[in-house]
């Protein structure tokens, strides 16, 4: 087993992936797997690697507003392809937005494990990753 | 006079008794027995009044024994009572018997049983009675004509009469359709007469015109009276005023769709409400996060060339936030455009006017562009709206076209129907999947394809401008094989 956790952004914000990059090479025990601009490539990827749990991520960081396939379809997606995966991954919702029919929306999806208001700091960052 | 005198004078089968000059009967036939119930040892000896049935009134029997006493014969019809109480009518004569000083000493009273005709005469009495306040009551609330089967009016009552504003002397003789209010179709009237003429009763609210042009409405019964071969051979239409009624249904009708109407602005504002709540949160809250974090890490890195990394990225921002915001103005303010100045637009020209803009995209990807606006040249509505609704559609199609293959673009006009004119712009290029995303193709922040300049307003505000000019947008699209957009709107004929 690696001694860090593996995390996937999926995110469209160029200016949020490279500040989280960023952070991450901080934080030392998270290593940054892989970034997706949209719902769809990380729902490939995850779909391609879904018997494969080494490989699989064990954070995901997923933001809401994306082209072709946004966060909440992504979400409809994976919940469905959730239980094939031979291990647990922690889906935050992390997004720009404070209304709270999005935080709500979020809270109620099971594999959802948070909500998470950008901008996101490095004490959050340890934070999220501290379980 | 003896007893066979009697008999002799009368034909069976009367009833006949002898009384005295009291009224005490002495002689009764067999008939007079048969009818009463009694046996004739039952009523010798007793009083004639033993068959009163209680029907007449003291005066008619002072006035039938003054008659009798007086030396004449009384005539009349009499409700006796039977035995068991059965009643009958008989049609009386009572024949007084004289003595020498012209004193009456006996009575003879012949009687022919009437029983079943005089019934039926109380019952017709009474039937006629019954239906003379019938027609009372009917003639106080009703509306009433009665036509012959040719639909010629041959009675009116008097409230046909105020209500038409005819007399009753205009009506009659008349046709029905004097009062028509042209209101309903021949077809409408084909089927009433078929109805009637069938031997059917016909129901069913008109709208009749008065003798001074005035509208009123009627709740209409049309009931065919039939023969013995069952052809009706008149009619009796009873109506009754329902004008005051069928204003108010008018009314609440008018007031239910304001109702409504006002109701789908409200949802339609709502909607749009949720949509600019979701663009803060989302179109403008993302970039000033953007820009915080930028700060934020600016002030944590001493690094030169780090900070000069994270320097050159705010601009972007700050530039992309002012872009969201101006588009977010101009789709405020077409919602509060509510009077529009609509022109005649030469479509050419305004297409040469917004193809303009994207000279340099066009050429550099040697993209074909072709127009028809043969069918429908020149429209009228709002020259900017037009402008900004191709603008949107053109540029869309430069963004999202296909790496693999020409692009060509299809700008045409065309009528739909008489007064409806389409735009229509398709590409060959990526497409949509109209699956995926159909009740997302038109709102805000939706955005298709991975393109550093989607910003996701565009169709949100084409759409937006479409609505202003009470249009339809919809759109056509298979992924990699290309899109097609349609505008419908309003077509004024110059």
């Amino acid at each position: 087993m690696n001694s860090y956790k593996k995390l996937t952004l999926v995110d469209d914000d160029e200016i949020f992936v490279f500040l989280t990059k960023k952070m991450i090479e901080q934080v030392k025990v998270i290593h940054l797997l892989n970034v997706f601009g949209n719902g769809l490539d990380a729902l490939n990827f995850l779909r391609d690697k879904k018997n494969d749990a080494d490989l699989l991520p064990e954070i995901i960081l997923l933001d809401l507003s994306m082209p072709v396939l946004n966060g909440w379809q992504f979400l409809e997606e994976y919940t469905k392809l959730y239980p094939i995966f031979g291990k647990k991954i922690i889906v935050y919702v992390c997004s720009s937005s404070i209304s709270s029919t999005d935080i709500n929306r979020a809270k109620s999806i099971n594999e959802v494990s948070d909500y998470v208001i950008k901008p996101i700091t490095i004490d959050k960052l340890r934070e999220l990753v501290k379980f | 006079m003896g007893e066979t005198n009697h008999k002799y004078a009368i034909d069976q089968p009367s009833i006949v008794a002898v009384t005295d000059e009291k009224g005490i009967i002495t002689y009764v036939n067999d008939h007079f027995c048969e009818i009463s119930k009694y046996t004739a040892e039952e009523l010798i000896g007793q009083d004639h009044r033993i068959l009163n049935s209680g029907y007449h009134s003291k005066e008619l029997f002072a006035e039938l024994w003054a008659t009798i006493n007086n030396g004449s014969a009384w005539k009349g019809e009499l409700r006796n009572k039977a035995k068991d109480g059965t009643l009958y009518w008989a049609d009386t004569t009572i024949v007084p018997f004289l003595n020498k000083d012209q004193k009456p000493y006996q009575f003879a009273t012949i009687q022919t049983v009437i029983s079943g005709r005089k019934k039926g005469q109380v019952a017709h009495k009474e039937t006629f009675e019954e239906l003379s306040h019938y027609k009372y009551a009917l003639d106080q609330s009703a509306i009433v004509a009665i036509t012959n089967k040719s639909g010629i009016i041959t009675y009116v009552n008097e409230k046909f009469c105020t209500t038409s504003k005819y007399s009753s002397e205009e009506l009659i003789g008349q046709d029905h359709r004097i009062i028509n209010s042209g209101y309903y179709s021949k077809v409408f009237f084909k089927k009433l007469w078929s109805t009637i003429l069938s031997g059917n009763v016909w129901k069913g609210e008109l709208r009749n015109k008065a003798k001074d042009g005035s509208l009123y409405w009627v709740d209409t019964t049309i009931i065919p009276f039939l023969d013995k071969k069952n052809q009706p051979y008149q009619f009796v239409a009873i109506r009754f005023d329902i004008t005051k009624r069928k204003k108010v249904e008018a009314q609440i009708k008018l007031s239910n769709k304001k109702a409504i109407q006002y109701t789908q602005v409200l949802e339609s504002k709502n909607a749009q409400l949720v949509d600019f709540c979701s663009i803060i949160s989302h179109n403008l809250r993302a970039p000033l996060t953007s820009i915080l974090m930028l700060v934020d890490y600016l002030e944590q890195t001493k690094n030169k060339s780090e900070r000069n990394e994270v320097l050159v990225k705010i601009k972007p921002v700050v530039n992309h936030l002012l872009d969201v915001f101006n588009d977010l103005v101009e789709a405020i303010q077409i919602q509060y455009d509510t009077n529009l100045v609509l022109e005649k637009i030469d479509l050419n020209d305004c297409l040469k006017k917004v193809l303009v803009g994207f000279d340099t995209q066009i050429q550099d990807c040697r993209a074909d562009v072709q127009i028809d606006f043969t069918q429908a040249p020149v429209i009228t509505s709002h020259q900017k709206y037009i402008h900004s609704i191709f603008t949107n559609l053109i540029s869309n199609t430069l963004k999202y076209k296909s790496p693999n293959r020409k692009l060509i673009i299809i700008i045409r006009s065309f009528l739909k129907g008489k007064n409806k004119v389409v735009l229509s712009v398709s590409d060959n290029g990526l497409g949509i999947d109209l699956v995926l995303h159909k009740e997302q193709i038109f709102k805000i922040r939706k955005t298709f394809h991975k393109h550093p300049e989607a910003k996701g307003l565009g169709l949100f505000m084409t759409k937006t401008q479409v609505d202003a000019l009470g249009g339809k947008i919809w759109a056509e699209s298979q992924p990699n094989k290309g899109s097609i957009f349609f505008i419908e709107l309003k077509h004024i004929n110059t």
